[in-house]
């Protein structure tokens, strides 16, 4: 059974390698320069505030093709579950089922057990292998960029997205869940691919629910795995974020950037007085027109306002990397039982 | 002689429509089996429960004393050749054999190299570039190959050309003399049925209405018939049975039997 399965697989798992070796000689022809440019910049052995701008400055020397790499790297590991799950996941039952060779195997001396175990295993495993293999190889040449991301508060132009160890979607692209992704991806194509037996529809509900997992699990589940720690940052300090005044004397302020935890990931802040309760409205003495922006902050410092921050820190990240994968192989383990089930049970 | 295949009141639904009803019969082994009947009568609905591919909603079912698909042991007895010869277009006839050599314990290498050789069929032709004739041959010679003791064919000369059609049934004959099995063979072609069955298994409307060997049926119809009248042909009897069945419904035919 695993000859025919392997036979089956052969030319995706051809592809899959040439993808893997021309994604390595890319980083590999490349990733020296960007260490060399990192070495260079002293963000190594920069302490406390003072590595801001040294990150900044390497930041913005990785520019033209290291920016275009560093952003076609994180594509690819992004993207590669999602692409596993529809063309290798969705049409491995459904083509069977589309074409009859269903009737075929099930008829030879091998019981539906072991051909579902079969076709499950040998892509499955190889999925997983090479979207950790994309995700490993691009985590080491991206470490310099990530490590100065945490660094600076305000990354360059060049890089919007997945900058700091909780970035969206870099998170998704480093340490171990692209692994779980891979392996929810492929179960899922092929799971939804056995439920409606036709490889292109299959594909497309593949793509759907992927995707769907994909945005709640950042929005919804992640924060949440955790419970957030909790801290006070004084407005007179070095102020990353926003601020927003309006003519009636309410305000708000909200944080990006914690300065006692480089890269924690902020999930929610807002000014609060002395005793910790949330303000919004003015005190009097602040408002007017004559207190600018920056005195502003000073004023409102004076009054004993600060902004509390909820926020995961940076230890966490492999807690939640772990806890996240957790997740993804449960599910991936679940729908797998399901598929040997459900072809067990004589479908059509 | 023990009985190959044994239903008891087995039918199959889909939905609303009972594609299979009340179907209880016996077929005994070292017959070639023709199960005849026209289209949606229930015939591939029956073959696809013998094979296991399809689960029974009333009644039981033994292939070779057990429900099938029992256990590994049973997958190995029973040879299934599905309607429109299913293959992998992707995989040449040398990797069908070799997958039926690695599916299947009992793999017959010799026999199936032979019959490829025989039927003319480039080994290292994919399966997809076959003509529909080429393909049902390799088909069969799967489900020879791995040496059954039941063959099962769904509608095995329906999409052939007529040239085919004789070539097949030949060289079917031809592998069942050669290897003494049972074979359960469907079709909605009287002809087909006449020249390589001897027993008859007739399925109108999702029933059983006939079953039995051939001779024994056809001299049973020819003494109910007016003297007058010309023999009646295998073919007759047949026509005769669906006609009563599917105009007058099942207890005229009861009464005449």
């Amino acid at each position: 059974m695993i000859w025919l399965t392997w036979r089956q697989f052969r030319s995706q798992a051809v592809s899959s390698l040439a993808v893997l070796a021309a994604f390595a000689i890319l980083l590999g022809a490349t990733g020296p320069h960007l260490a060399n440019l990192y070495a260079g910049s002293g963000v190594a052995s920069c302490h406390g505030q003072g590595c801001q701008n040294p990150a900044n400055a390497f930041l913005d020397q990785v520019s033209g093709v290291y920016s275009l790499v560093f952003t076609l790297g994180l594509a690819a590991v992004i993207l590669a579950p999602a692409v596993i799950g529809i063309f290798w996941g969705a049409p491995l039952i459904a083509r069977e089922f589309e074409t009859g060779t269903f009737r075929l195997a099930w008829t030879q001396g091998v019981t539906r057990a072991r051909w579902t175990a079969a076709k499950l295993a040998l892509p499955g495993l190889t999925a997983i292998a090479v979207t950790e293999g994309l995700s490993l190889m691009y985590g080491w040449w991206a470490a310099p960029i990530g490590e100065a991301a945490r660094l600076d508060p305000g990354p360059g132009p060049g890089f919007p997205l997945g900058m700091g160890p909780f970035g969206l979607p870099g998170f998704d692209a480093h340490g171990v869940v692209p692994a779980g992704y891979a392996a929810f991806g492929f179960t899922l194509g092929v799971t939804v691919g056995l439920l409606f037996r036709r490889a292109l529809p299959a594909m497309a509900i593949t793509l759907a629910v992927f995707a769907a997992a994909g945005v709640a699990m950042p929005l919804a589940v992640r924060p949440n795995l955790f419970p957030p720690a909790h801290a006070t940052q004084s407005l007179t300090q070095n102020f990353s974020g926003g601020q927003s005044v309006s003519p009636g004397g309410k305000f708000t302020f909200a944080l990006d950037y914690l300065d006692s935890q480089p890269g924690a990931w902020i999930l929610s802040s807002g000014a609060v007085n002395a005793t910790g309760q949330p303000v919004s409205v003015m005190p009097a003495a602040c408002g007017g027109a004559a207190v600018g922006p920056s005195d502003l902050s000073h004023c409102l410092a004076s009054h004993g306002i600060g902004v509390a921050v909820s926020y995961q820190p940076t230890s966490r990240f492999w807690p939640i990397q772990w806890a996240e994968t957790g997740i993804y192989l449960a599910l991936a383990l679940a729908l797998a039982g399901f598929c040997y089930w459900r072809v067990g049970r004589r479908v059509p | 002689m023990t009985a190959v295949i044994e239903t008891e009141g087995l039918g199959k639904r889909y939905r609303r429509q009972w594609a299979l009803a009340g179907c209880t019969l016996s077929v005994p082994a070292g017959r070639v089996v023709g199960l005849v009947g026209p289209n949606g009568a229930g015939k591939s609905t029956l073959l696809n429960l013998t094979a296991g591919l399809l689960k029974p909603t009333a009644g039981t079912i033994r292939v070779l004393g057990d429900p099938p698909p029992s256990r590994p042991a049973q997958l190995a007895r029973v040879g299934f050749l599905a309607q429109d010869a299913p293959v992998y277009a992707g995989l040449t006839v040398a990797e069908h054999l070799k997958l039926g050599a690695r599916l299947n314990r009992g793999w017959d290498a010799g026999f199936a190299r032979r019959r490829v050789d025989w039927l003319g069929l480039d080994p290292a032709k994919p399966a997809g570039r076959l003509s529909g004739g080429q393909r049902a041959q390799l088909a069969l010679t799967l489900a020879i190959g791995k040496r059954p003791e039941l063959l099962i064919l769904d509608e095995p000369v329906a999409s052939l050309d007529p040239l085919a059609r004789r070539e097949f049934l030949e060289s079917l004959t031809e592998a069942i003399a050669e290897r003494g099995l049972t074979v359960v063979l469907s079709s909605h072609l009287m002809a087909d049925v006449e020249r390589v069955c001897d027993y008859l298994i007739v399925l109108v409307g999702s029933r059983v209405q006939l079953t039995g060997p051939a001779g024994e049926l056809l001299a049973g119809y020819r003494l109910r018939q007016d003297p007058g009248a010309p023999p009646a042909s295998l073919e007759d009897m047949v026509l005769a049975t669906m006609r009563h069945a599917a105009g007058n419904g099942d207890s005229q035919l009861e009464a005449q039997r």
